[in-house]
């Protein structure tokens, strides 16, 4: 008996031993999906959206979010390069204009509609879904929506007894009266510039921009006036060259009015309310018994696509529905991109007491005027806008006449749209 | 019988408790020397697991803050490389927008020129800025609101003033007016022009990204200051180095420390530093749960090998325990008869009567075989020890086993009754009854019936405490009345009167 136990013994301790010594140590590492994300935004964004991604990758720890972030200028670029190249990111930021461009037959994009199991579509009215669609195909959904407005620091004007302006001769008048301080009564981006002059054109000639088939129907007269006025801006100091805009000479007093989005509200002017100046939304500028917004347009602030190449479809609609509709988000984001489309986002943020500002207000007189039009995203177009501005820049160096470079604009512009 | 030797149950006891003592004692020698044994070899082998555990601990984490390192120098040479590129464009460092002879329409259609040449160089990665800035102010390239707001008018005197003095007339920078959220690489053009970069400092993530067992480290990138440029944890960015971190690492360009508190690494990066560190206590709690492991299995093993040791010290004292018990056990008893010996016998009574109670009542019998010599003379001393056998054999049968029986001399017995002292009627009555019993019993022999030998049993009674309390005093007024037995005829027995006091003894 005794034997018997010290063999058991003997044995066990051989295997223990063996054991030990041929036991093969595995450390198993998580196993992430990589997505990415791209967007475009001043510091404020991209801060609040590094932040909501942690948060994110916080709730699905199996996966990781690589961000690819810049301002505006250069993403749009980037953005067409990758998509040209099939490497486009997973998810990702996108302007209106970009779905006529690069989804001409809804299939540049993913179709969101297949991936309602996952991200929730019911947030969305039709209406604002089909912002998105594109030959019946939901490419992209939209934030919030967006439009050119003018914002009037108050204090400047009430510093030169002057009223906020409502039509287009107050802004040159108020000119005449800055001018001598070297303070321009209003400023604004190539873009911004581009869509004021075409506003003002529109209610000139009773006429839209664009017709219900993608065409141009200005015509050489009327780009004669909108490089006229244009040169007639610049000249009589009401605007600096779009060349140079300086953002910061907002804070500096140098603007007293910015014709901007909705969506730039609190980047252009937070800093000057913080600093005590009273800025307002006026209305949109108007020419005789003309309404108020005519001639001006609205659009999805941005949208949010998903690659039609993503190797990760489910992930990347989860990153979505957590950036469309979910509280973390929403708090984050604020009205930073304008008051959300989505009713999940909207109800958060009422909860949370943030739809105010002078974001919020910019959004309110939007949302409030009966005759802002949806935006042909062609309008958005880089090659018309810069093309203008090139023109008008011929003709203020006087290097052609407005009628010359009216002229060669409209052949330009037949060769673009 | 008042000099008794000292008795055999204290040597016995004294036997026992030596053994006793020395088994404990070896228990307790052996229990030292394989607990100490085992302490020590889980000590050291403990101690040296952690020592090698630290080394290699110490060695992978400076391999980690090296491998960041030269991620950060990979960054920082691939974005140098980027801006370098800039330089590819001849107009990017040939014009000179302070140049008084510009044509301003000229200027105009160069800066968008040069615009676009640096967008397209830059388009790919996450810079925020990658442009020129002249010294009237005006910039060409990827110029980001924030950087405008940011430097405002000063833009090109301050990014100027920067790298002069440098030897590259270039630098990297970070924190300009407390803002730490863009890193600036800039480089001059020409006199009155320098090219500048910027990128968000988060960008860092992907350079500093750690492994996630590692998940706990802190990761800062430094300037010569020991201000913090860059933080893993997004935090503490602008303010100096924590001074517990900083006491480590301060005038090292590349080491490793580990301490009670700490792991820290530093490596220098161009002008910066990269600064790896952890808490000891996170990266020690596996090797301080494997020794509290080891301790606990010493502590068991040590446990079973005492509980070994008390098991074969019991098997090893047994036999000889066995052998005193036995010895012990064959000094008591008389051979012959199997009853104690007179010595044993006088011990136990002498305890026995001493530990009674005042009320317990004990008899002692004193017993004589009359005329035994005839049956030596007669049978010879075979026939003396048989009749001797069946005496002891008719007291164990007639008596309790709470009795006393004892031969006290050649055919001199004696028995001590404590079952008396449970017996509720009349004692002597009691005692007559055994008597007879026992000299019934006793007649039943061939001997005690064979007519040339003539023996019997005289007995002599004293009854305690009537009678005395002690041994001795009985056993005086016992054998008086077995005198007056005897003397009265023989094969009969005698109770002590005090009448009998004066009389003589057997």
């Amino acid at each position: 008996m005794k034997k018997k136990a010290l063999a058991v013994f003997l044995a066990l301790a051989m295997a223990l031993l063996s054991a030990c010594g041929n036991e093969q140590v595995i450390h198993e590492q998580t196993e992430q999906t990589k997505i990415t994300l791209s967007w475009w935004g001043n510091d404020a964004r991209n801060e609040y959206t590094l932040a909501a991604v942690k948060l994110f990758e916080e709730k699905y720890p199996g996966i990781k979010v690589k961000c690819s972030y810049t301002e505006w200028s250069g993403y749009e670029k980037r953005n067409q390069a990758r998509m040209f190249s099939d490497t486009e990111c997973d998810v990702m930021q996108i302007n209106v204009g970009w779905l006529a461009q690069y989804s001409p037959d809804g299939k540049g994009y993913y179709d969101i509609e297949k991936l309602s199991d996952t991200f929730d579509l019911s947030n969305f009215d039709e209406d604002m879904l089909n912002c998105g669609r594109r030959n019946g195909i939901l490419n992209a959904v939209p934030i919030a929506m967006n439009a050119e407005t003018i914002y009037i620091n108050k204090s400047i004007y009430d510093r030169y007894d002057l009223a906020v302006p409502k039509t287009w001769d107050d802004f040159f008048n108020a000119a005449k009266i800055m001018k001598k301080d070297g303070i321009y009564p209003l400023a604004g981006a190539t873009k911004s510039i581009w869509l004021f002059c075409i506003a003002y054109v529109e209610q000139q000639k009773g006429k839209t921009f664009f017709n219900d088939k993608d065409e141009i129907t200005f015509d050489e007269k009327d780009f004669e006036m909108m490089i006229d006025f244009y040169k007639r801006l610049v000249e009589e100091s009401v605007i600096p060259k779009v060349e140079d805009f300086q953002r910061y000479q907002i804070d500096n007093g140098v603007y007293a009015g910015t014709v901007a989005w909705v969506s730039d509200a609190m980047n252009y002017f937070q800093a000057v309310i913080d600093e005590g100046s009273e800025v307002v939304v006026a209305d949109y500028p108007v020419l005789g018994n003309v309404k108020s917004g005519t001639g001006w347009y609205e659009k999805p602030a941005t949208m949010y696509a998903i690659s039609e190449h993503t190797e990760h479809p489910k992930e990347a609609a989860l990153l979505l529905d957590f950036m469309m509709n979910s509280a973390e988000w929403a708090e984050l984001q604020g009205i930073e991109k304008g008051i959300p489309v989505s009713r999940s986002a909207r109800d958060h943020l009422e909860k949370a007491g943030l739809m105010s500002g002078i974001q919020y207000e910019a959004s309110r007189v939007m949302e409030q005027n009966e005759e802002i039009k949806p935006m042909n995203s062609h309008i958005e177009e880089e090659g018309l806008y810069q093309n203008f501005i090139d023109a008008c820049d011929k003709v203020i160096y006087e290097k052609s006449t407005a009628e010359e470079a009216a002229k060669q604009l409209t052949e330009l512009y037949r060769t673009i749209i | 019988m008042a000099d008794r030797p000292m008795s055999r149950k204290s040597k016995k006891n004294n036997s026992l408790t030596y053994i006793n003592r020395m088994r404990s004692l070896m228990l307790i020698v052996y229990t030292a020397i394989v607990v100490t044994a085992i302490m020590l070899v889980s000590y050291i082998t403990a101690e040296k697991t952690n020592r090698v555990f630290v080394q290699k601990v110490n060695s992978l984490t400076s391999s980690l803050s090296m491998q960041m390192k030269l991620n950060l120098e990979e960054y920082i040479d691939r974005m140098e490389t980027i801006a370098t590129l800039a330089f590819a464009e001849e107009l990017a460092y040939t014009y000179d927008a302070t140049d008084p002879d510009n044509d301003e329409y000229e200027s105009i259609n160069i800066e968008k020129t040069v615009t676009d040449k640096l967008y397209s160089l830059c388009i790919m990665d996450n810079f925020v800025d990658y442009g020129i800035v002249y010294g009237n102010g005006r910039t060409v390239g990827k110029i980001s609101n924030g950087t405008s707001t940011l430097f405002g008018d000063g833009l090109y005197e301050e990014l100027s003033s920067m790298i002069a003095g440098t030897k590259s007339d270039s630098i990297w920078f970070t924190g300009y007016g407390g803002n730490y959220k863009r890193i600036y690489y800039v480089k001059r053009v020409h006199e009155h022009a320098v090219l500048f970069i910027s990128f968000y400092a988060d960008e860092l993530n992907e350079v500093f990204d750690n492994p996630e067992t590692l998940a706990d480290m802190s990761i800062y990138l430094v300037n010569q200051d020991y201000n913090i440029l860059y933080a893993k944890s997004g935090e503490e960015v602008g303010e100096s180095l924590p001074e517990d971190l900083l006491s480590r690492i301060e005038n090292r360009d590349a080491a490793s420390f580990m301490d009670n508190e700490y792991l820290v690494s530093v490596n220098k990066c161009n002008d910066w530093y990269v600064v790896c560190s952890i808490p000891t206590p996170l990266i020690m709690g596996e090797i301080r749960d494997m020794k509290k492991s080891i301790y606990l299995i010493a502590l068991v093993a040590a446990l079973l090998a005492m509980l070994a040791c008390d098991y074969l010290t019991r098997q090893l004292v047994k036999p000889v325990r066995d052998m005193v018990a036995d010895l012990d056990e064959k000094a008591m008893r008389d051979r012959l008869t199997g009853i104690f010996n007179k010595l044993t016998f006088e011990e136990l009574a002498t305890n026995s009567l001493a530990n009674s109670l005042k009320s317990e009542k004990r008899v002692l019998l004193i017993l004589d075989i009359d005329d035994f010599k005839q049956v030596n003379d007669t049978l010879g001393h075979a026939g003396g020890d048989r009749l001797l056998e069946h005496m002891g054999a008719s007291l164990r049968k007639v008596f309790s086993d709470d009795d006393y029986l004892g031969r006290i001399g050649g055919d001199e017995f004696a028995v001590l009754m404590h079952s008396v002292a449970e017996y509720q009627g009349n004692i002597s009555e009691y005692v007559e009854e055994k008597c007879s019993s026992l000299m019934e019993e006793f007649a039943r022999n061939d001997i005690v019936r064979d007519e040339k030998c003539h023996v019997s049993i005289s007995i002599g009674i004293a009854e305690s405490p009537k009678h005395g309390k002690d041994f001795d005093t009985l056993y005086h007024n016992g054998d008086k009345a077995l005198y007056k037995a005897k003397n009265s005829g023989k094969n009969q027995y005698c109770f002590y009167d005090a009448s009998m006091e004066g009389s003589e003894t057997k």
